[in-house]
């Protein structure tokens, strides 16, 4: 009973202070939720129940198994201070893995830390004799008793990125920033031996390492950035050795070993300036100018080269290449009234290849270098002017022209131009739009784009009677429209709809003499998407799109050694046609006030055709040894992922979260098979690797984590 | 003991008497305190953590760090909104709209809301940020940032994506092709090539696309020994690097590709077809397996002084 007495009391007390104050620090306690940096760590495992040859190509879960699923976002700020400390680590039990690691004394300096891992898994099964992989000395499989034991070969690259930066505000408005990036990359990829079609890959070790300094002035109407950017690529190989196994031939038109000569070292140091001024709150001008230097100049491997594969005669052991690379741009754009917009640039860009022009290769025989290495040259010369008008109802009427034309350097000797060249390519672009924005329930627009590509006439190359019948896509004369309308509707808070609608057209002119290459050229795409909010908690997403993307292309076929456009023994006309449909959904919403669930769908499907015309219809494919082609059938990709989680807070600062996810990737892709669907092989007697694509893929994943939440 | 709940219980009674005579006595008022910002009483005196809790995560912001003393207080982004101030609270309708929100409701034009953080925010990358396409077309800088976000999702690379396709419907649709950019895996993100508030063509973070391009694939910048033209003018001639059908982001296959540009006799001219079984013949391959590039293999650009015929053609 005393007992009792003096708990009734003791509460009583309690009470009574709780009432005078607990109230205040209840709401401290609030307040410091809502306004403090949050952290959390998220610590679990996931199972994958088999291999996702396609869609684990990067995301470091590309066998089955299990993994780690390790994620911090720590966040701490000194309020006295206003200093950072941020700890950011994502897919840290996987492949995939990045973390970041930053101070951060708010308007003062800094520094951060970045790691990354991007790992690039081949998605094809591949099996080889190929030995070396990874290395610069390769052997090819060879015929009979020079067959080297097959493998199963698993291609994979990983690109490993630190980043740091500094940065430190000098004065007020004035900053400076220094960043450094060194990656790494390692492992290799599927190659090919160049002068026989055989399986390969490419080691690609390499150190990519970049270094940007930037001043920075912020003031009220002046703004600068001004400083140096440096980039250096060095390859730890340059040059690989290929030996087919038991071919002991020495040939000048396939030696063996085979060099192949890989990526040299390069570098490139830029400086620049770019800077604002606002004359007044509604007119600015900009100017940006910038120019770098790119070189090359390492000793090319293959100089050292003896027998056949000895250095032709004069040429240097160096290319010495440059390239200067120059911009200037200056903009203006006000608002001279308060309905009417103006905005217009000038831009100049020049891409100058200084590297000098030296034979290099030539005839075997003769060994006189009589084929020159190909400098490319361009400037570009761009003009810009926009107006846009508002209209009532925040309606805005939007007109523009781009005038661009660009001087183009074509090689100097005739022999060494493959494809037609133009000197200068001239474009003009219209644009007009109306659109409606900022309005609280609907918006859109309309706009309309007409473009014409011309130049002068075409510089021919050699063989011009058939090398000459084309115009290839990037210099053809073009005529381009280009409408896009799209609309947002949201009637209510709870609810939204966007549409939009968009197609391009380019007609590609055939000039008299050149009926080949693109003719026609469309891409459409429809798209729309919507949310509705059921109740504060519960809500759905949508959305679908459907696009189509062709082209029609014309070629000519002639036998071999033709040098008349009358040998023509076929013209292709081809009706290429890739379309893809997406549909999304998801649901996000709160069985209860502990448990949060999510459900998303993603469904995508693309086909590629290749209808192809050919006159003579009766015109058929080359014959090798008995061995023919056959017509191309469509190929369709398929993907349908079902993914979903359920969050339960066991604790106010903790929950537990379960992942489930379906995944299925079923392709009928052709590329690495035969027409019969067997798998490609590489070589009849030698090489013999195969390679296939796995045309079903279905894996399924469940996955748990605990979720620590803190301030 | 005794002694001691006694004095416990009179401070209790104290403590609670004072508080209720606090609340309720008609004592002039102490001036509203701030709560998250400097000079923000002026709008938490309502805009409290019950009116307004998602306005007061602005404390977990960069913004939210008062000790950095260049940071705003409310009025500095939302303008003075005397009309707002006075009349809030007041009569039955809705409160006059404060001088410069970001809601769909308020009638600030997107040139204000802009300046709201242009006022501070216009340098570094932001320099040309009027004459960017996203400017152009009244996209406001929060049509993207969620500034009252301690977690920003277009600052983070797995979100990123999700915003820029509230209006970028073709490139959702390209990303989810089977050969993309690890955009969708998180590992990148759209800002990983675009400076979205610059200037540059298609809002590239680089003057050219090749520019772009070489920040991660330096080994392509060259120069060669034996340049491929279209390479060294811009890679997407070729590519597109938001997704397609074909491996490599090719936008079309072997050897249509190489058709666009190339008209020639012999093997470089033939139909695209798949070889009904193994073969050597150069004929026959131009289109299995790596097309045309199953030979022509350096076709970025070769190195090579080793033979005219291969050399020269990429495949050495």
């Amino acid at each position: 009973m005393k007992n009792t007495t003096t708990t009734f009391r003791l509460t009583a007390v309690a009470a009574a202070l709780c009432a005078a104050y607990g109230s205040a620090f209840a709401e401290d306690d609030e307040i410091r939720q809502l306004t403090k940096p949050d952290s959390s760590i998220s610590v679990g495992a996931g199972f994958w129940s088999n291999d996702r040859q396609q869609q684990g190509i990067y995301d470091g879960m590309r066998d089955d198994g299990l993994y780690g699923l390790v994620d911090a976002d720590i966040v701490k700020r000194d309020d006295a201070s206003g200093t950072w400390f941020t700890f950011t680590g994502e897919r840290l039990g996987l492949e995939s893995r990045k973390f970041s690691a930053e101070v951060q004394q708010q308007g003062n300096m800094g520094g951060f830390v970045n790691y990354s891992r991007t790992p690039r898994e081949h998605p094809l099964v591949i099996r080889s004799g190929l030995r070396g992989i990874g290395q610069d000395t390769l052997t090819i499989s060879g015929a009979g008793a020079n067959a080297l034991p097959f493998r199963d070969v698993e291609l994979s690259t990983y690109r490993d990125l630190i980043h740091v930066g500094f940065n430190k505000n000098l004065l007020s408005g004035l900053d400076v920033k220094v960043s450094f990036k060194n990656e790494e990359k390692n492992g290799s990829r599927h190659w090919g031996l160049g002068s026989q079609a055989f399986f390969l890959a490419e080691p690609i070790e390499s150190t990519t390492r970049q270094l940007d300094v930037t001043l920075e002035y912020t003031g009220e109407r002046l703004q600068l950035a001004g400083g140096y950017a440096g980039s250096w690529y060095g390859n730890h190989n340059d040059l690989v050795l290929a030996t087919v196994r038991g071919v002991t031939t020495n040939t000048t038109g396939a030696p063996n070993p085979t060099p192949l000569s890989l990526p040299l070292n390069n570098e490139a140091h830029q400086f620049f300036l770019n800077g604002g001024y606002s004359f007044t709150p509604s007119t600015r001008g900009t100017l940006k100018v910038s120019r770098s230097v790119a070189t090359q100049d390492e000793s090319i491997p293959s100089i050292l080269l003896g027998g056949v594969n000895a250095p032709f005669v004069g040429s240097p052991r160096s290319l010495d290449g440059e390239i200067v690379t120059s911009l200037v741009e200056l903009g203006l754009s006000s608002r001279p009234t308060s309905k009417l917009s103006l905005s217009g640039s000038l831009r100049y860009y020049d891409v100058d290849d200084k590297t000098p022009l030296v034979g290099l290769v030539g005839s075997n025989t003769t060994r006189v270098a009589t084929v020159h290495n190909t400098p490319h040259s361009y400037t570009t010369n761009t003009g810009k002017f926009e107006a846009a008008y508002l209209l009532p109802q925040r309606f805005k009427v939007i007109g523009g022209i781009d005038v661009k034309q660009q001087d183009r350097s074509a090689p100097k000797f005739v022999s060494e131009r493959f494809v037609p060249f133009n000197e200068q390519i001239d474009e003009t672009t219209y644009r007009l739009q109306l659109r409606r924005s900022m309005s609280d329930t609907v918006n859109g627009s309309i706009a309309f784009l007409h473009s014409t590509r011309d130049g002068s006439s075409r510089e021919s190359p050699h063989d011009p009677e058939i090398f000459d019948t084309i115009n290839p896509l990037h210099i053809a004369d073009r005529t381009r429209n280009k409408w896009r309308l799209s609309l947002d509707w949201a009637p209510v808070e709870a609810f939204s709809l966007q549409f939009n609608v968009e197609d391009s057209h380019d007609d590609y002119a055939s000039e008299d003499g050149r009926p080949f290459g693109l003719k026609d050229g469309r891409a459409t795409l429809v798209s729309v998407d919507a949310r509705y909010a059921l109740t504060d908690e519960w809500q759905v997403t949508g959305w679908a799109s459907h696009d189509v993307t062709r082209a029609k292309q014309l070629a000519g076929r002639w036998p071999q050694g033709s040098d008349e456009f009358a040998d023509i023994d076929m013209v292709k006309d081809a009706d290429l046609r890739d379309t893809g449909d997406s549909v999304g959904l998801g649901l996000r919403g709160a069985l209860s006030d502990k448990l949060k669930i999510g459900v998303d769908v993603q469904w995508t499907r693309t086909e590629s055709s290749y209808d192809e015309d050919t006159s003579p219809s009766t015109a058929t494919f080359p014959t090798s040894a008995g061995v023919t082609a056959a017509r191309l059938p469509d190929i369709e990709n398929t993907l349908t992922r079902l993914s979903m989680f359920a969050r339960y807070a066991v604790r106010k600062n903790a929950d537990v979260q379960l992942d489930l996810i379906h995944e299925r990737w079923k392709t009928d892709d052709w590329s690495w098979s035969f027409a019969n669907g067997s798998a490609f092989t590489y070589g009849t007697t030698t090489d013999r690797t195969s390679v296939s694509v796995k045309p079903k893929q279905t894996a399924n994943f469940i996955g748990m984590r605990y979720i620590y939440k803190f301030q | 003991m005794k002694k001691m709940r006694r004095l416990l219980a009179v401070l209790a009674c104290l403590g609670s008497f004072c508080a209720g005579a606090a609340y309720a006595a008609d004592e002039p008022k102490e001036a509203p305190k701030d709560i998250v910002l400097t000079g923000d009483a002026k709008c938490t005196t309502c805009h409290d953590e019950n009116d307004s809790p998602e306005a007061l995560a602005i404390g977990k912001t960069r913004h939210g760090t008062v000790a950095d003393k260049r940071t705003p207080g409310c009025t500095k982004c939302h303008g003075d909104s005397e009309r707002h101030v006075k009349e809030a609270g007041r009569g039955g309708g809705e409160a006059p709209p404060v001088d410069v929100g970001f809601n769909t409701k308020n009638p600030a034009s997107a040139e204000a809301r802009n300046a709201a953080c242009l006022n501070c925010h216009q340098g570094s990358t932001r320099i040309f940020w009027q004459n960017s396409t996203h400017s152009r077309r009244d996209v406001t800088c929060a049509s993207c940032h969620k500034i009252h976000d301690g977690h920003d999702k277009v600052r983070e690379a797995k979100t990123q994506p999700e915003v820029c396709a509230t209006c970028h419907k073709e490139q959702r649709a390209q990303f989810a092709r089977p050969s993309h950019h690890p955009v969708p895996e998180g590992a990148m993100s759209c800002s990983s090539c675009h400076n979205v508030h610059g200037d540059n063509p298609s809002q590239l973070a680089k003057p050219s696309v090749n520019e772009t391009c070489y920040s991660c694939h330096m080994e392509k910048r060259g120069p060669f020994v034996h340049n491929h033209q279209p390479v060294a003018e811009d890679c997407a001639i070729c590519h597109n690097p938001h997704g397609t059908n074909v491996a490599n982001l090719l936008k079309s296959r072997p050897p249509y590709l190489c058709q666009e540009c190339h008209s020639h006799d012999s093997h470089p001219s033939q139909l695209a077809g798949l070889p009904t079984g193994a073969t050597t013949s150069t004929s026959l391959l131009g289109t299995v397996g790596r097309g045309c590039l199953n030979c022509h293999t350096n076709i970025h650009g070769g190195n090579s002084t080793v033979n005219s015929a291969t050399a020269g053609r990429f495949r050495r």
